[in-house]
Formats: structure tokens, sequence, C-alpha cells
């Protein structure tokens, strides 16, 4: 129900307040109040933010216990004999597992019982070192981390858990790490693994952080493969590919209404790749530094073509301000990707690394655009804040990197300063509007 | 998942966990109880930083590619990360001296001679036995008595039938760390 629609805590909340006015003004009768109280689980929402709190604070103590035992096994005990240091070992794995399953199942426990499943889990790593310290196991620093990942997805599955799977996520990123570098072209892989062992178990346990977290590492392990299997440049493609490729699975989440809730997250970390890597890139001296190598990386191509496929299917569906940002991502990304394949195509157009500093800074100055447009467009003050902050700091990198003159400096300093000043104070004016407009209209519809 | 589920995919899950658990040390494990003992000679290998977090990195004579007479030759068909076997013989003070690298394990080996599979790194050769774990309380301890006796210093190995190698003791002079 209201998860599948993306119906968020603080939606909710509100329309609990709205409701009672409603009743009051007369504008929707206690049957119907009841009817979308019902719609809405309403009078759930005391519960759920009860056990939101508990998860946390479940999970941090969670988090601090396993901690306190890695430090404290860390701090080792030579003392002890051997056998008795592996019974203690996996005593304290199975205790960690088997009081949490019991809470859980039997206690009805669940969160407790959870964290202290996370906190077997985190033991479980501590356990491996400590097992190739007792043994004196000298192998490849990252060979107990694939231990670690396995163990921990093995689990995550079987008890359903995001923040399990978000440490397989973690452990199994360190791994491959230290695995490329040793063997380069077979770490290639490792993005597919990730996505077959964690994106469906995010899909079914609907976990928005393990879902856009997976996305990120994936993205993430391709551009390390085409950093150090290429070059700067085509990291530059794979790092626009992947943002593009998250900003348009997410817009489609939105326009198709499959699982809604992974919308927000997955496009906003699509956009702020894109962001980062059209800074990064906007500088001259890194156009110079850099050379294309020869164009390897195939999940690259894997993230355009896919974010040109989900924008063909968000077309019918989606709504014209989605459609139109969405035009202007697909423009950013594809500038900064053009850029990468143009300068390592034609290495002897003339003037090519001041060429490509333009487009990418172009690309720039679109993605700040689209970032304000989503704060107008989703009355979001984050976003808004975010697009002109990185507007600012595009324009105040060029004066700091072109301009030697101290004065033309503090000049640009004061004009973006009183800018953002002015775009604020508008922004929040248009907001008020906004909302004037919204309550002057319920107003007329109420007489 | 029904509650019955639920239990069997927990099982499960905490099997897998502790078959890691013990795969992680089983081939050392292995290799202690079967394998024959074998003496070698510590070689200094960064007087700076003979202690790296926890771990003494150790180096020995047969970490060096050119202290096998027959190298010279082989050497070329030896690109990072290959894998070989080196041969080595008990010499008469009790340590065991490098003798020649080998492509395939030797069908049968004397007393006095074992072979330790080997992969190159980096121009050096790595056996698995180059970090020993330092308890904190001795590290100073340690670090300090091999930085003074590295030429006195000694680590007892086994090495099994298929040449894996295990560290069972570092031994200066008469004292024994484990």
């Amino acid at each position: 129900m209201t998860s599948d629609q993306n119906m968020s805590t603080k939606f909710r909340a509100a329309l609990r307040n709205e409701l009672a006015i409603w009743i009051q003004k007369g504008i929707v009768t206690e049957e119907t109040a009841k009817q979308l109280s019902s719609a809405y689980e309403l009078d759930n929402l005391r519960h759920e933010s009860t056990r939101l709190l508990s998860a946390v604070i479940f999970t941090i103590g969670g988090l601090l216990l396993g901690g306190g035992l890695i430090s404290f096994v860390a701090a080792n005990w030579e003392a002890i004999p051997t056998p008795i240091k592996l019974t203690l070992l996996f005593s304290a794995l199975l205790g960690f597992h088997t009081v949490g399953f019991w809470l859980w199942h039997s206690k009805n426990w669940r969160r407790l019982g959870h964290a202290l499943i996370f906190c077997g889990c985190l033991v479980f790593g501590a356990n491996i070192g400590l097992v190739s310290q007792i043994f004196h196991i000298s192998s490849n620093w990252y060979g107990g981390f694939a231990a670690w990942a396995l163990g921990s997805l093995v689990m995550a599955w079987a008890v359903r858990s995001w923040i399990i799977g978000v440490l397989a996520l973690g452990t199994s990123f360190i791994w491959f790490l230290g695995f490329q570098s040793d063997h380069d072209q077979s770490a290639s892989f490792y993005p597919l693994i990730l996505a077959i062992a964690l994106l469906p178990l995010a899909w079914i346990i609907r976990s928005r952080v393990l879902y856009a977290g997976t996305l990120l590492g994936i993205i993430m392990a391709a551009c390390v493969l085409a950093g150090y299997q290429g070059s700067g440049r085509q990291l530059l493609f794979t790092m626009a590919a992947g943002g593009m490729f998250m900003w348009t699975l997410g817009e489609l989440h939105r326009a198709s209404e499959w699982r809604m809730a992974f919308a927000n997250i997955t496009r906003a970390l699509g956009l702020g790749l894109l962001a980062v890597t059209a800074y990064v890139w906007s500088f001259h001296d890194l156009w110079d530094a850099s050379v294309f190598g020869p164009m390897r990386s195939l999940w690259a191509f894997l993230f355009f073509s896919l974010s040109i496929a989900f924008s063909l299917l968000m077309w019918g569906r989606a709504r014209q301000t989605q459609l139109l940002l969405t035009a202007g991502v697909l423009l950013a990304g594809g500038i900064l990707c053009a850029s990468s394949l143009l300068s390592g195509a034609s290495a002897n157009i003339s003037n090519g690394e001041f060429l490509f500093t333009v487009t990418t800074n172009l690309a720039a100055l679109i993605l700040a655009a689209i970032i304000i447009g989503v704060g107008l467009i989703d009355e979001r003050r984050l976003a808004f804040w975010l697009g002109s902050l990185y507007l600012v700091l595009l324009i105040l990198s060029r004066f700091l990197e072109y301009e030697t003159s101290l004065l033309v400096k503090s000049a640009a300093f004061l004009a973006c300063g009183v800018t953002v000043i002015i775009a604020g104070i508008s922004y929040e004016k248009y907001l008020r509007r906004k909302a004037a407009g919204i309550e002057a209209s319920k107003g007329g519809s109420g007489v | 998942m029904s509650k019955r589920a639920s239990l069997v995919a927990f099982i499960v899950a905490v099997v897998i966990q502790i078959l890691i658990l013990v795969a992680v040390p089983a081939r050392k494990v292995f290799t202690m109880a079967t394998g024959k003992t074998v003496v070698l000679k510590v070689q200094p290998v960064d007087p700076y930083s003979i202690l790296s977090g926890y771990y003494a990195t150790l180096g020995f004579d047969i970490s060096r590619v050119d202290a096998f007479p027959n190298a010279r030759g082989m050497f070329q068909g030896f690109s990072d990360g290959a894998w070989f076997y080196a041969i080595v013989e008990k010499g008469d003070d009790g340590t065991w001296k490098p003798i020649s690298l080998e492509h395939e394990l030797p069908a049968s080996l004397p007393d006095n001679r074992a072979a330790l599979l080997g992969r190159i790194n980096h121009g050096a050769i790595r056996y698995g036995i180059e970090e020993f774990y330092i308890p904190e309380a001795q590290r100073h301890r340690i670090a300090e008595d091999l930085s003074r006796n590295i030429d006195k210093a000694r680590v007892e190995i086994k090495v099994d039938r298929s040449g894996h190698a295990a560290i069972e003791r570092l031994r200066i002079e008469d004292r024994i760390y484990e």
C-alpha cells in the first residue's frame, strides 16, 4: 500500500494534521476522513516512528558492541591457548546469531534481534582476521574481505537485512579494490556479481539505501576498472554514463510507479555523480595532463545504452517537467561523454584541451540549472541551495584558475555572494507566493 | 517467508559462515599436521620497517630468485604471478639452502630436501610465510630483538607434500616466539 505508492511518513503526518482541519471546516466528512486514514494507515504513524527510533538505537548499539569486540580482540590475547581462542571465537559468533534470531522470532523483538545478527556478522569479520593471525596466514590482504563479504551476503539474504547487505557491499568493494590491482581484467566481472547478488535483495526488501548503494557500487567499480585499464578520459566517460544511468533509472521508477520509493535517492545520486564529474573535468589542467587510452570499458557503454533505453521507456509516462529535466541531464551527460570520446578520437584537434574545457564547463552549467530546476519544480530547498552553491563554486573556480588579479577575484566573490543572497530571497518569496496561492484556492473552494 | 523457512535459511547462513571460518586456516592446519620441518635463515627485508602493524615482515635466502643457481636461465619464463617450486636442502648448520627452481613438483625427494610452492611477486618470491603475527604486548621486544639479531633469527616452517608452507615459530638464539 503506502510504501509502494511512495507516500512518505512526512506526507502522511501532514495528511493526518490536515484531516483534522478539513473535518472542522467541513471539507471532508468524518466517514471520508476515516477512509483516508485507513487507506494511508495514519493510525500506524506513531508506532512507525517509535519503531524507527528503536531501530536506530539498536543498530547504533549493535555497531558499538561490534566495534568494542573488534577492538578487544585486536588488542589481542596471547595468554590464552589456541584451542580456547578458537572456542571463544566460534562461541561469540554463534552466541550473537542465536540470541539475535531467538529474540527476533520467539520474543518478537525484531529490531534488537536484527541488530544482534548484524553484530554477529561484524564478529564474523573479526574472527576471519583473528584466525589468520593465530595461524600466521600470509596471503593477499584482501582475501579476508572476500570471505567476510560472502558470509555477510548469505546472512543478508537469510534474514532479509538491508544493513547486512550494505556490510556485504562495503566488504566486497574493499576486496575488489585489492583484487583488481593484482588481476586487472579478471576483476571486470565484479559489477555484474554485485548486481546479481544485491539488487534483487534490495528490490525484495524494498531498501532504498541498499538499492542506491549497490547501483553506486556498480558504477564506482566500473570507474575504478576504467581508471586502471585505460585513462582519465575513459574514467570521465564511465562516470558521466553512470550518472545518466542512475538519473534515468530514478526517473523511470517515478514515471512507471515501480518501487517509487527508489526514485528520489537514485536520481539524486545520479545527478550528484554527474555534477562531481563535470566539476572535476572543468579544470583545464586535467585535460592537459590526461591521455585517452583505448576505450575498453564495456560497462560505460552499457550504462550509456541503458540510460537511453530508460529515457525511451519513460517517454509516454512521465510528466512534461520530468521529461524536460531528463532531457537536460542527457544533454549534459552527452556533452561529457562526447568530450571524452572526441578527445581520444581526434588527438590532433587544435586547441583541443581548451575546447573540451569549454564543453565540460557548459555541461556543469546545465547541471547547475537542472539542480536549481529540481529545487523549483519539486519545491526542494536543499536542491535549490545545492544547485546555487554548485554554480557559485563553478564560477569561483574559474576565477581562481585563470584570473590572477586580486581585485577581479574579490569582485567575483562579492558578485557571487550578492547573487546567492538575492536568489535565495527570490526563492523563499516564490515558495511563499505558491503557498499563499494554495491557501487562497483552498479558501475559494471552501466557499 | 514462513517461520520454518526463515529458520532453515538462517541455519544455512550460520553454517556457511562457520564453514568459511574453518576453511580460512584449513590449508595451514593440514600443512602443520602433515608437513616436514624446515628451518630458514631470516634475511633483513627493510630494517626501518620490520613491523607492519601487528606483523613482522620476513625475508629469506630463498626469497631472492638469483639465490638459485639455475634461475638465471629460467627467470625469463617466470612472469609476475608465476607459480613454481623452490627446492631447498638441509645444510650443515641446520638451516635449509636454495638448490634449484622447478616448474613441476618433483616426484620424490630425499629426506634432506624439500620443495616449497612459491610465486613471483614484484621480482621476489613469496611462499605465504613472509608475515609473522606478533602479539601487541611483545611488539617492541620482538622488533628490537629482530633488528639487533637478524643474522641469528631462524624461522621454523612446515612444508607439506604439495609444497605448501606454514610458519611454526620464530626463533632468535634460544628465544622462541609462536
